[in-house]
């Protein structure tokens, strides 16, 4: 479709009284549109809505323990955050292993968000942090904000639950708990362009050995990225053992549903998730320098 | 009449305006409206870096930004970095460690190598090979299987930094 | 110059310099370091128009009807074009394409129509206005499903869908098999690859009023080119012109003629107005002629005391829908099975299947990365089989200087031995090797492995063609400016480089004084192509031949004038000198001038056409195909992550005899980048083709080497001022190309006690095989 219309609100008031006239077409950093457009995959709408000049929806703050990440931060900006460096890591690792430096300059979180890929990168350690997206709209004269789950957010390979008119200013989550640890696992023969094989993320509260409030995410291996819930139960409060880890590997296997394609075949998912889930519970257990050895030499 | 936006903003030190229609990406702007042939259309999928330029002191692969985003931002293209009566350092290195073959690569090549270690200004010293070739794993060369990529950029390090 | 010179201060010295070996930018290296270089995907021609092909979506079937109304009715389009429009004239190695299809298509590559339109985008937008009906027809994939009775015919001149074949035999198998005390079987499957050049297939062409054509165009053998064009345009090959602009690489794609080039100049004819024709990536990656793919069954023989009785090799190669270049492949196959070690008795079958699948070309290495693989696996499972260590079974067959193969190829200055010693000691190989192996079953994550390989490779040319020659034509002006007008073209590998290094050397003439013309069918004399590592040998002579010519006629020159003997003298920087004392005689320039303006006038215009002393081979493939030959041995150093699959390499040591190196940093990023291609091969490159459709024509899901991937390379050259080579260089650009696939498998196999017969080596691969599940 011919664009017929070319907007660039200042404000989320701006953008979000821009959206309720119907479907808009929304451009961030562009690297997930663009491409999509210029395959032919996506068309454009008869407005585009360029949000890129929102400042209120850029940065990283804290406040009243809890992190607030604006939707048009870029995966640059996390890893190059020193806040995060210092307090929620496993964020900063998922940004490194993102894509590369020209993508991760342009790359949103609300972009990275709304592509609602089943890989997302950086949905993962969203996962594990229990985060929430603000979702904003104009109602009744004025905007109007919902807080999703993210564990809730996506619908299908592609569709999240945001309606038309709504726009994902910001990304929260509970600043951490004493004792969170968490940690990020991505492979393959390119450290971090390609789309993941299978991507990993697993955090607790680990207390002498045992993991609480256990999280495991992982992507490439269902429709959407995937809360392992199954396998958490099985870790939450367990002494992190052999067994117990050689038992989540199983659970994990069985409890992902990844599909054969070109990129690798149903049965190399399972096993990747099942070698993911035991280094990134070897990983963490070593990182209070609990017994049992860390595997990697 | 298809919809024009206009635009204006810094192009390798100079301001211009332009008038571009919304669905054209930065590249094909570049390109076709200024004649600035250094910055390749390779993949046109953000995964070869051909295309990469900088824009407000970060290096995009301008394939997959949309050209209207320019308006009031600063640009630097290859052309802006060096010319060939007075090559800038990073360029004079590629072209003295015989990293350039068929060259098509180069100009993103060189403006991600620039950009890298201009981003470590504070501790270039402590830049090793592995973390050049990490911040050049978004730029494809076929042809010279990149050591001599990072000799280059690892010669322009030592320089800079003991400078 | 200084100042005293520019005076003509006759008290000047020089002394002998060289600039052989030494590390020589690129000439055009600045331009592009700057973008300021023109690629042909940057050009732009007055009034040009851009055209767009229809691919076809299917990969067997009738074509019913073509409606191209709405596309020729949409504003912007100048021309529709289907088969119907045009003489179906055919083309290509065994003249089975056509431009445009008519009847039926045989592949997903089928270009059912094409337009040329005012912009990319109304191209691409009539295109989509194009509607096409088929019938379905029965589709055939693998050769050995096409090879039967009954199967789908892909060419209807080929009913039994049998293309190209090739035999050759040395030697009475039955008695080698006899005399030998073990024998292997095994089967490899080499893939589908491409080659992944930055710059995307384009062309451009304009047509004069006189009916005359210009292209321009990407192609690495513009004489041939033109021949090879004429018949699909009605043409004859002398009203073609090819131009040949800067290019964003080549690697062997572009040595044939594929539907794209005749229909751009198609769309130019119709149009009346110049067309410019680009594919996307995803194009590229689908029509752009992939390595040829090759299953194998061999049989080896080798006596208790380790030395080879045998080799008998059949294959199959999946031509796909038509024939390029891909299915000649067992012309230089061929060499390696006979040639690569000493082997007497040799037996080889190749059997090119139509299917229809997307169609091979050349790519560096030609034949002989499928063929090396193989031999190089053998030679390791050889070794392990008989007990001797990896280094000592090599050495024991590896042939000496003199040696001719049973294809009759002439080892004049055989290195192999010695590459392989050199490799084994610089990597301390055989303790590693046989500590890896003692680690094998050890528990623990990593294993390490080291592996070696070799190959024998054409390094003096290869005789495919009535000549393997070059021309040159070679002028100084009257500012002792060198123009050099060569038929070799340079498509980013460096003979710019080299050939400008020969001039400066003979003649004493600096970098900036000396250009290159390499680029226009008009003016430049005949070349046989880039291909087959030849162009630094064969130009490089044609060059040093033209090159000695014009310093003897200007030594000569000299001579008269100052009474010196021409043997007594020579030229430095500029200047013609004394030999013995550097004293400078006369300014060169100066000198020219004198002989231009003399009462008798000369010019120094030089013309050279040199042809390799090499042979064609006979029919039954015997000869010596190269005016020499030459040998590598690399050892590859891996990790392997036995819960992945995931294979590091960590370092590779390349030792070859190059003869002579030239230019030392354009052999040396030859050698990096060949490595890099050959690294894609073993361990990540795939083109996957289900059911005829390629899954990944794109840089997310086809994975070549980037940067932070690349292993450590440490290169050896071998030098022995070979006797033909211009300066003693050999030819060396695709033996990187080919050893480190085998030799990464050697080590994987060093490392987990698995041989892999089908590159990739990817980690699901290895995964599987660790953990014995088979793929279903």
């Amino acid at each position: 479709m011919l664009i017929e219309n070319y907007k660039v609100p200042s404000t989320i008031v701006e953008a979000a009284q821009l959206l309720r006239h119907g479907a808009a077409t929304i451009v961030a950093g562009g690297t997930d549109l663009t491409p999509q457009t210029e395959a032919g995959v996506r068309e454009f709408r008869a407005t585009l809505v360029n949000i890129q000049r929102i400042e209120e929806m850029r940065g990283i703050s804290v406040a009243d323990g809890r992190y607030r990440i604006g939707g048009l931060t870029t995966v640059t900006e996390i890893l190059e955050s020193e806040l995060l460096a210092a307090d929620v890591p496993v964020l900063v690792e998922a940004a490194d292993h993102f894509a590369s430096p020209q993508i991760r300059n342009a790359s949103t979180l609300a972009g990275n968000l709304c592509n609602a890929s089943p890989a997302g990168d950086m949905c993962i350690p969203l996962l594990l942090l229990d985060a929430r997206v603000e979702l904003a709209r104009w109602a009744d004269g004025s905007v109007a904000t919902r807080s999703v789950a993210l564990d809730a957010f996506f619908t299908a390979p592609g569709k999240t639950v945001m309606q038309d008119d709504e726009l994902l200013t910001a990304i929260e989550f509970a600043q951490p708990a004493d004792g969170f640890t968490a940690t990020f696992i991505k492979s393959g023969p390119r450290p971090a362009l390609e789309i993941a094989t299978v991507s990993m993320g697993v955090a607790g509260v680990l207390r002498e050995g045992v993991l609480h409030n256990v999280r495991v995410a992982i992507g490439a291996v269902a429709p959407t990225p995937l809360r392992a819930t199954a396998t958490e139960a099985g870790l939450e409060g367990r002494l992190l053992d052999e067994k117990v880890i050689a038992r989540a590997a199983e659970s994990v296997r069985q409890e992902v549903s990844p599909i054969d394609d070109a990129r690798a075949s149903a049965w190399y998912r399972k096993h990747l998730s099942g070698v993911y889930i035991s280094r990134a519970l070897v990983r963490l257990q070593g990182v209070q320098g609990v017994s049992g050895h860390v595997a990697e030499n | 009449m298809s919809l024009k936006i206009e635009i204006k903003f810094m192009l390798n030190g100079r301001p211009v305006q332009v008038k571009v229609p919304p669905s054209m990406t930065t590249l094909s702007m570049l390109r076709e409206k200024f004649d600035l042939t250094g910055a390749k259309l390779a993949c046109g999928e953000g995964e070869c870096g051909a295309c990469t330029v900088k824009i407000d002191d970060r290096t995009i692969n301008t394939c997959l930004m949309l050209a209207v985003d320019c308006d009031g931002r600063d640009i630097e293209t290859i052309e802006g970095l060096g010319t060939v009566a007075g090559l800038e350092i990073m360029q004079q290195a590629f072209v003295d460690h015989g990293a350039v073959q068929c060259g098509y690569c180069m100009p993103g090549m060189i403006m991600q190598a620039r950009y890298l270690v201009d981003q470590h200004s504070a501790d270039k010293h402590k830049l090793t090979r592995a973390d050049i070739a990490r911040g050049l794993e978004g730029n494809i060369c076929r042809c010279s299987g990149y050591t001599k990529v990072v000799d280059a950029v690892a010669a322009v390090v030592l320089e800079e930094a003991s400078a | 110059m200084s100042a005293q010179s520019m005076s003509g201060n006759m008290n000047l010295v020089f002394e002998k310099t060289t600039v052989i070996g030494k590390r020589i930018a690129k000439p055009d290296a600045p331009d592009k370091a700057t973008g300021r270089t023109i690629y042909i995907n940057d050009m732009v021609l007055p009034r040009m128009l851009f055209g767009k092909i229809l691919h076809t979506d299917r990969v067997h079937a009738k074509i019913i009807s073509i409606d191209t109304r709405a596309a020729k009715a949409l504003a912007g389009v100048h021309v529709v074009l289907t088969g119907a429009d045009i003489p179906l004239l055919r083309f290509g190695t065994t003249r089975d394409n056509v431009p445009l299809k008519a009847g039926k298509v045989r592949c997903i590559r089928d270009e059912v129509a094409a337009v040329a339109a005012e912009s990319e985008a109304i191209a691409a937008a009539a295109i989509g206005l194009i509607k096409v009906e088929y019938e379905d027809l029965p589709a055939v994939f693998s050769p050995s499903e096409a090879l039967r009775e009954g199967a789908p015919v892909v060419q209807e001149d080929h009913p039994d869908n049998r293309s190209l074949a090739y035999e050759f035999s040395h030697g009475d198998i039955a008695a080698a098999e006899a005399e030998s005390d073990i024998i292997l079987e095994h089967e490899f499957v080499l893939p589908y690859v491409t080659h992944c050049c930055m710059g995307p297939s384009c062309v451009i062409a304009d047509f004069d009023t006189a009916g005359k054509l210009t292209l321009y165009s990407q192609t690495q053998y513009p004489y041939n080119f033109k021949m090879d064009l004429a018949p699909a345009l009605g043409m004859h090959p002398g009203d073609i012109r090819v131009i040949q602009p800067p290019i964003g690489g080549a690697f062997g794609s572009k040595l044939d003629i594929y539907p794209f080039e005749p229909i751009c100049a198609l769309l130019a004819r119709a149009a009346g107005r110049p067309v410019k024709l680009t594919f996307s990536r995803e194009e590229e990656f689908i029509n752009s002629p992939t390595r040829q793919p090759v299953e194998f069954k061999i049989r080896s023989g080798v006596k208790k005391d380790g030395s080879l009785t045998f080799r008998s090799v059949d294959c199959l190669l999946n031509n796909g829908a038509y024939t390029s270049w891909g299915p000649t492949t067992p012309i230089i196959q061929m060499r390696t099975f006979t040639g690569h070690f000493r082997v007497p008795v040799v037996e080889y079958k190749a059997q090119a299947v139509y299917t229809n699948n997307v169609y091979a070309g050349s790519f560096r290495g030609y034949g002989n990365v499928q063929a090396t693989f193989v031999t190089a696996t053998v030679m390791d499972m050889l070794a392990e089989e008989v007990g001797m260590d990896p280094i000592a079974f090599r050495l024991k067959n590896a042939q000496k200087s003199g040696e001719v193969t049973p294809q009759g190829s002439i080892l004049d200055d055989c290195r192999l031995a010695e590459c392989i010693e050199i490799a084994a000691q610089k990597t301390g190989f055989l303790p590693r090797h046989q500590s890896n192996t003692d680690n094998r079953g050890k528990p623990g994550r990593f294993k390490y492995g080291i592996g070696i390989a070799t190959s024998i490779h054409n390094a003096g040319g290869a005789k495919i063609h009535k000549s393997d020659g070059c021309g040159t034509i070679l002028k100084l002006d009257d500012y002792a400016r060198a123009t050099l007008i060569t038929g070799a073209s340079e498509i980013g590998q460096g003979i710019d480089a080299v050939l400008t290094q020969i001039v400066m050397e003979v003649l004493g003439i600096p970098m900036a004084d000396v250009t290159i013309v390499n680029n226009d069918t008009a003016l430049g004399p005949w070349d046989v192509g880039v291909h087959a590592s030849r162009t630094t040998f064969v130009a490089g002579n044609s060059a040093l031949r033209a090159a000695k010519t014009a310093r003897k006629q200007i030594l000569n020159a000299a001579s008269k004038q100052s009474n010196v003997s021409a043997e007594e003298l020579d030229l430095r920087q500029g200047h013609v000198v004394q030999a013995d004392n550097g004293v400078a005689v006369i300014r060169l320039d100066k000198l020219l001038r004198q002989m231009h303006f003399a009462a008798e006038p000369e010019l120094v215009m030089v013309t050279e056409y040199y042809e390799p002393p090499s042979e064609l081979e006979d029919k039954n493939h015997v000869g010596n195909l190269s005016a020499t030959w030459a040998h590598g041995a690399y050892v590859a150093e891996v990790k392997v992550d036995t819960e992945t699959g995931e294979v590091q390499v960590l370092k590779i040591t390349a030792v070859q005899d190059v003869g002579r190196v030239i230019n030392q940093l354009g052999i040396e990023g030859q050698m990096e980048g060949g490595i890099s291609v050959s690294l894609g091969y073993a361990l990540s490159e795939e083109l996957q083709l289900s059911e005829g459709k390629v899954l990944n024509p794109n840089f997310r899901d086809y994975k070549v080497f980037t940067a932070p991937e690349t292993p450590e390379i440490e290169l050896h050259f071998v030098e022995s001022d070979c006797k033909d080579g211009p300066m003693g260089a050999k030819g060396i650009a695709e033996l990187p190309a080919i050893i480190p696939a085998p030799a990464i498998a050697n080590a994987v196999y060093n490392a987990i006690g698995i041989r892999f017969f089908a590159p990739p080596m990817t980690p699901e691969k290895v995964a599987r095989a660790l953990h014995g599940v088979a793929r279903s």
